[in-house]
């Protein structure tokens, strides 16, 4: 493509050496709707809003959990075009490191890849930061795992993390709730109950979504039916 | 200026604004509603239909080079709301694209992928310097052979949904407080229901009766996929069985 022409940098150092466009593209972040994740004892649950700009909007078009692989699942806070951009690269990198080495990418490893990716569009020619911060869900031979990488290329591994709207609400609740011996279950409902937390609106089945990874390192996005079971159990 | 790094060029290209917002794909929002015309989308049960007004500046044009109906490939239509000239090239991609698809798949592209794929190309425009967003709202349509009718509309910004009802342009929101009152209960339209809902939409929020001449409509059935724009017969019809129901 042509972007050649554009070899200067976007995000450039202001003079009390902030990187101004990063911090918008926070911003981005932190306007957009909430998700979350909790790592428990036996697996990873990511949840987040899905609020519909109308109901005219079919719901079943729009899945904001992805899979990256079939044991790594994704989730977004922010711009949801950037996140579509991120998650086919992500795949590709999963593939081609499943093609060389026969086995599928390590959770660290595809996250690494990612927030790479991330880190270039902060630093290349003619391009702006991504405007998304990721919740990546995983379970490989290291076990549970769940990851949050920021426009910056920054990743960090968490027990619990919130981002979007309501971070701070979010995380204090995550913070008094969280406890290291919680079971995939418990981490649902306590999932449910944060988002609950900041939610305007009824929460139901067809404004949220969950995906779940446990010992048996499949990552599914579960089904609107299942999510109403979960909803009844929190009630 | 007082904004530090970058100041003032989060208006000209597509970089953040202190909001996190960026300017120029907000832009080509606008330059979408400020080519004054207003589309509609409505999917009934085994048929899509979307309208749109046909405005021919100048006696003298060829009525029929005056058109926003683009068919991509037999079966998936598109309606381009906004600049022209950018749906013009955006829909010699988009059959492109569809043409390699059939070719490498052997089977024929289904409306959601032409619809990820135009908003994918959006996105870039939202994130690289080098080329603007395009003044264009998309509306595909299509019969998919699983999922039955798919109406989906694609923005500047690089969004893609699937819809039951939509709309795009001047009178956009209008359209859409209009829309949401006929779609609440989830009817299923039959396909007379589908085109005179997605006329009467249009006449509803313009305040206007349109002559046949005034409009285009265009369908895909489930019992024959083929995209096809009515003729000004049809239309007629349509329109004539619109004002004896109300």
């Amino acid at each position: 493509m042509g972007d050649s022409q554009y070899s200067f940098s976007l995000t450039t150092f202001s003079p009390s050496g902030k990187l101004v466009q990063i911090e918008h593209a926070l911003t981005a972040v932190g306007s957009g709707q909430t998700s979350l994740g909790i790592k428990a004892s036996n697996g990873v649950v990511i949840a987040t809003e899905k609020k519909l700009p109308s109901i005219l909007v079919d719901e079943a078009s729009v899945q904001k959990i992805q899979h990256l692989t079939p044991n790594i699942g994704v989730v977004y806070s922010g711009m949801g075009p950037d996140f579509r951009v991120l998650v086919r690269k992500s795949r590709k990198q999963a593939e081609q490191y499943l093609r060389l080495y026969k086995e599928p990418i390590p959770v660290t490893q595809l996250v690494r890849e990612t927030a790479t990716v991330m880190q270039e569009f902060t630093q290349s020619g003619g391009v702006r930061p991504f405007g998304v911060s990721l919740l990546v869900a995983g379970y490989d031979d290291k076990g549970p795992q769940l990851y949050q990488v920021d426009p910056s290329g920054s990743y960090f591994s968490w027990k619990a993390s919130a981002m979007g709207k309501n971070v701070s609400n979010a995380k204090t609740f995550l913070e008094k709730r969280y406890t290291e011996d919680m079971e995939l279950d418990d981490a649902i409902h306590t999932a449910i109950l944060t988002l609950k937390e900041g939610f305007e609106g009824e929460i139901s089945s067809k404004n949220i979504e969950i995906g779940k990874i446990g010992a048996d390192k499949v990552f599914r996005v579960l089904t609107p039916a299942e999510i109403d079971d979960y909803l009844a159990e929190v009630e | 200026m007082s904004r530090g790094s970058g100041a003032g060029y989060d208006r000209h290209i597509t970089i953040f604004s202190p909001e996190g917002r960026l300017f120029q794909v907000e832009y080509a929002f606008k330059a979408v509603k400020a080519a004054g015309i207003t589309s509609i989308g409505v999917r009934g049960k085994d048929s899509v239909c979307v309208v749109t007004q046909k405005k021919v500046p100048d006696k003298l044009l060829d009525q029929s080079s005056v058109s926003h109906l683009f068919p991509v490939t037999k079966y998936l239509g598109l309606l381009a709301t906004g600049m022209t000239a950018d749906s013009r090239s955006l829909v010699q991609q988009a059959r492109n694209e569809a043409a390699e698809f059939r070719f490498q798949y052997g089977y024929e592209m289904p409306a959601d992928i032409l619809a990820k794929w135009i908003a994918d190309k959006s996105q870039v425009y939202t994130q690289h310097a080098y080329m603007r967003p395009l003044g264009v709202v998309a509306m595909v349509l299509g019969i998919d052979e699983e999922r039955g009718p798919l109406l989906y509309k694609c923005d500047p910004a690089g969004h893609f949904y699937g819809h039951k009802a939509t709309s795009a342009g001047m009178k956009e929101q209008e359209a859409v407080n209009f829309l949401e009152k006929k779609m609440k209960e989830n009817p299923a339209f039959t396909y007379d229901e589908t085109v005179q809902t997605a006329i009467s939409a249009l006449q509803s929020v313009l305040q206007e009766d349109f002559k046949a001449t005034e409009i285009e409509v265009g369908v895909v059935r489930a019992d024959d996929p083929l995209f096809r724009s009515l003729r000004t017969e049809e239309i007629d019809e349509h329109l004539t069985a619109i004002s004896e129901r109300d």
